[in-house]
């Protein structure tokens, strides 16, 4: 059953830009006609590259801010222009975590104030002490120990912040979580290990989890199914494991040849694209993608693409998808030619040995303090 | 902090810019490649050579960069990648003679450029090739660019001064660069002022600098990190083909594995600032040796194939002062033991593959101790 938990249908959000006495105002179409629907239970998973939209699109979600335009329901309740008490409300069923997990903490709130703020508010009937409790038991829930709470922000690594600020979303019982590049500012390894928290969470707690990046691998990895951006629209959306084999919109065509990929000596044939993005003030007119799409045809200037179904899951913007897809091979990546033998081992032993130092990934946090 | 320290570097490195003479006179200033003396591209001879290079800052108990070698051959690319506070940025700054002088101390080290050698505490020395045999760009453009001059007359005094040719001359090799970078309508951005321009532009007005006197060295310190995959596809391609024009060395800093795939010729490893692996980039991807190359690699998540839950490295980078003894890798390695106390040598693993571990090959010493 697709039961959908969060829907938005024709969102926009304009944005004024300058001015002031006597300037042109310009008219910022950061989000401009985005329809997407999330299940519940999955991981929905928004992508693009710098400026097309998508943190503007998750606090339209949120409604953190108001749209210019268009429906968003949740749970089948339209809250496009709810407030007071019902804005309230949604703030608890549906939460946010941030990029950035050294600005997004208070510095001058302890662990336990942190992650007891929420609780306070969306349950304010727990006591004194079921609050501390509550607090020990989201802090390991999320690899921490009940003793951080007496600990202030500045005293954590970056990946232990993260840990935070998801203890801190969970705390209202969520059951929508929408992450805004959750692990994009966390290293590698650092970033592995909150991945996988995320993971285990979603499962265990029910929830169905929105993750915007820009990483197309970390989206790969997480996601099930996948919208998208360019310019504040949706060029192409479907399930990730389709779209990655075979993407059909040409700029996710060129954003997946574009990744470089740690393995070595992978032959690829890259679709590279010329210029960069234009500028959301002033989007190129027919589809948008035109002055950087190198099948554009002549009438791409001037007919409008909709985003169109291309099979029963997945759907796409573009004139000449077919056609496209006719000429080219599938345009997904092929994996690399693959580790020496005694490598091979050597990541098994690997791999057993953080499993057996670190039974669980949330214990991993706990090592190192 | 930090950003104002490279701030502060940097203004140092343009007032040191503004004041050193170029010592290539030899070059003769034509459009294009500058055909350079025979003698300098002696084959043989790596074009720099690192030996273990090794300081700490003031009031630090550790040193922030231990021990470490590589080297560089014209053609070819290094890649030094690890991740964030390794000592990558500060190798690089210790290369081009652009740490504070009076916070950091040197403990070992000798720089061979060219065959000739050098103290990292030479400074002056250094200073004189900075700019003009060997050149730096950096993660964020705004470090090298001055926001109050037109782009077209910062490249032009870049060239001018190590040159010593004349203004419109100088104006010239700008308008060339510009286009060699692909920057369309050169004449007319040589106008425009730093903010005018986009991130993915300004990063390539930076690299024109750079590549202006024709640099027998280039470092470049994360140049894509900040820019989107497809941009940064562009701009790598565009320091490859500058690259294969001039034959220039390059040593990129990243902390991206894709990248270094993409691009490295040769690869070291850093982890909180010694070397643990080293090799070239075929033996680093396809026959890693060092736990930390291998976590690293299990943890980035895979484009390709079956999905799998990603290997992490526990924990998180020490900080400076609470690095353990001897392996610095030690508290956070699964395959820790009493031994890893001791510091592990770089040893050679197979010609040329170096990994400081004491138990590599991992395979082989680890199956048999288990
Ligand atoms: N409050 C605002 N006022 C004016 N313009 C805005 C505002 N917020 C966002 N924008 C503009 O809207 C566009 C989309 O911004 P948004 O932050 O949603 O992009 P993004 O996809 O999240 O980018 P990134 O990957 O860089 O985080 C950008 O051009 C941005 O400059
Ligand atoms: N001028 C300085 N004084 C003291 N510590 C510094 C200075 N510059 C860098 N560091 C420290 O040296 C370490 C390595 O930094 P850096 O080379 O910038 O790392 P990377 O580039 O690998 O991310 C960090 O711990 C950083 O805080
Ligand atoms: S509609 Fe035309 S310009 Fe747009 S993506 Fe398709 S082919 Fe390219
Ligand atoms: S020397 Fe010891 S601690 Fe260091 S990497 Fe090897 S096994 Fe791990
Ligand atoms: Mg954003
Ligand atoms: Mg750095």
């Amino acid at each position: 059953m697709s039961d959908t938990i969060l829907k938005a249908d024709g969102l926009k959000k304009h944005f004024h830009l300058g001015g002031g006495f006597m300037a042109e105002t310009k008219l910022v179409r950061a989000v401009d006609g985005v329809s997407i629907e999330v299940r519940r239970g999955e991981t929905f998973a928004i992508v693009g590259e710098s400026g097309c939209g998508k943190s503007t699109l998750a606090r339209l979600l949120m409604r953190l801010l108001e749209p210019t335009e268009g429906a968003i329901e949740f749970e089948g309740r339209d809250i496009a222009g709810i407030r007071g008490r019902d804005l309230r409300e949604l703030r608890r069923d549906m939460q946010f975590v941030f990029q950035d997990p050294f600005s997004s903490l208070n510095p001058r709130m302890s662990v336990g104030k942190l992650v007891g703020e929420p609780i306070e508010t969306h349950r304010p009937g727990l006591s004194r002490a079921q609050r501390r409790q509550e607090v020990a038991r989201l802090l390991s829930t999320v690899g921490l120990r009940p003793e951080h709470a007496d600990r202030y922000p500045h005293e954590f690594s970056g990946g232990q912040r993260q840990r935070i600020g998801i203890a801190r979303a969970l705390a209202s019982n969520p059951r929508l979580v929408i992450g805004d590049e959750p692990v994009s500012a966390l290293d590698v390894s650092v970033q592995a290990q909150v991945v996988n928290l995320l993971h285990d969470l979603k499962s265990e707690l029910d929830m169905t989890l929105v993750i915007i990046a820009h990483d197309l691998a970390v989206i790969r990895h997480m996601s099930d199914r996948v919208a998208v951006m360019y310019l504040g629209q949706v060029v192409e959306s479907g399930p990730t494991d389709e779209i990655f084999a075979n993407p059909r919109h040409p700029y996710t065509m060129a954003l997946l040849s574009a990744i470089p990929e740690a393995a070595h000596g992978r032959a690829r044939t890259r679709l590279a694209l010329s210029g960069e993005t234009p500028s959301p003030a002033a989007p190129p007119s027919g589809c948008r993608f035109h002055t950087r799409c190198p099948f554009a045809r002549e009438d791409c200037a001037t007919r409008i693409p909709e985003l169109g179904a291309a099979t029963q899951e997945s759907r796409v913007a573009c004139h000449y998808w077919q056609e496209i897809a006719a000429d080219r091979p599938a345009a997904g990546l092929t994996p690399a030619a693959g580790l020496s033998e005694g490598a091979q081992r050597r990541f098994a032993l690997y791999e057993a040995a953080t499993q057996a130092t670190t039974p669980h990934p949330r214990t991993a946090a706990n090592a190192e303090a | 902090m930090a950003v104002f320290l490279i701030y502060r570097l940097v203004r140092l490195q343009i007032i040191c810019h503004q004041s050193c003479i170029g010592l290539r006179m030899g070059s003769a200033m034509v459009p294009g490649r500058i055909v350079d003396e025979g003698d300098r591209r002696d084959m043989d001879r790596p074009l720099l050579q690192v030996e273990k290079l090794k300081f700490r800052f003031r009031g630090q108990s550790q040193d922030v960069v231990e021990d470490i070698s590589f080297r560089v051959g014209r053609n070819e690319t290094l890649c030094i990648v690890g991740e964030s506070g390794c000592g990558k940025s500060v190798t690089a700054l210790a290369l081009m003679g652009l740490l504070p002088r009076d916070s950091v101390r040197f403990g070992s080290g000798e720089i061979r450029f060219d065959g000739e050698s050098f103290a990292p505490s030479d400074h002056d020395r250094i200073a004189a090739m900075r700019g003009d045999r060997m050149a730096m760009i950096f993660q964020e453009p705004m470090t090298s660019l001055n926001p109050a001059f037109r782009i077209g007359d910062q490249i032009a005094e870049a060239v001018e001064q190590h040159r010593k040719c004349g203004k419109a001359k100088a104006r010239e090799r700008a308008v060339e660069m510009l286009r060699r970078v692909g920057i369309p309508a050169p004449e007319q951005r040589m106008g425009e002022y730093p903010h005018q321009l986009s991130g993915g532009m300004r990063q390539r007005v930076m690299i024109a600098m750079a590549l202006a006197n024709d640099p027998e060295l280039l470092i470049a310190d994360e140049p894509t990190t900040a820019l989107d995959v497809t941009v940064q596809a562009q701009i790598l391609e565009l320091i490859a083909e500058l690259q294969a024009e001039t034959g220039m060395g390059t040593i990129m800093i990243t902390h991206d594995l894709g990248v270094v795939a993409e691009i490295a010729t040769d690869v070291a490893v850093m982890y909180a600032g010694q070397v643990v692996e080293y090799g070239p980039a075929e033996a680093i991807f396809n026959d890693p040796q060092h736990p930390y190359t291998i976590g690293l690699m299990a943890s980035v998540p895979s484009l390709t194939g079956p999905r799998r839950r990603l290997s992490t490295v526990p924990g998180s980078v020490p900080g400076i002062g609470q690095m353990p003894e001897g392996c610095r890798f030690s508290s956070r390695c699964p395959f820790a033991a009493p031994v890893c106390a001791s510091r592990p040598d770089l040893a050679e693993i197979a010609p040329g593959h170096r990994a400081a571990c004491h138990f590599a090959p991992l395979d082989q010493r680890l199956e048999r101790r288990a």
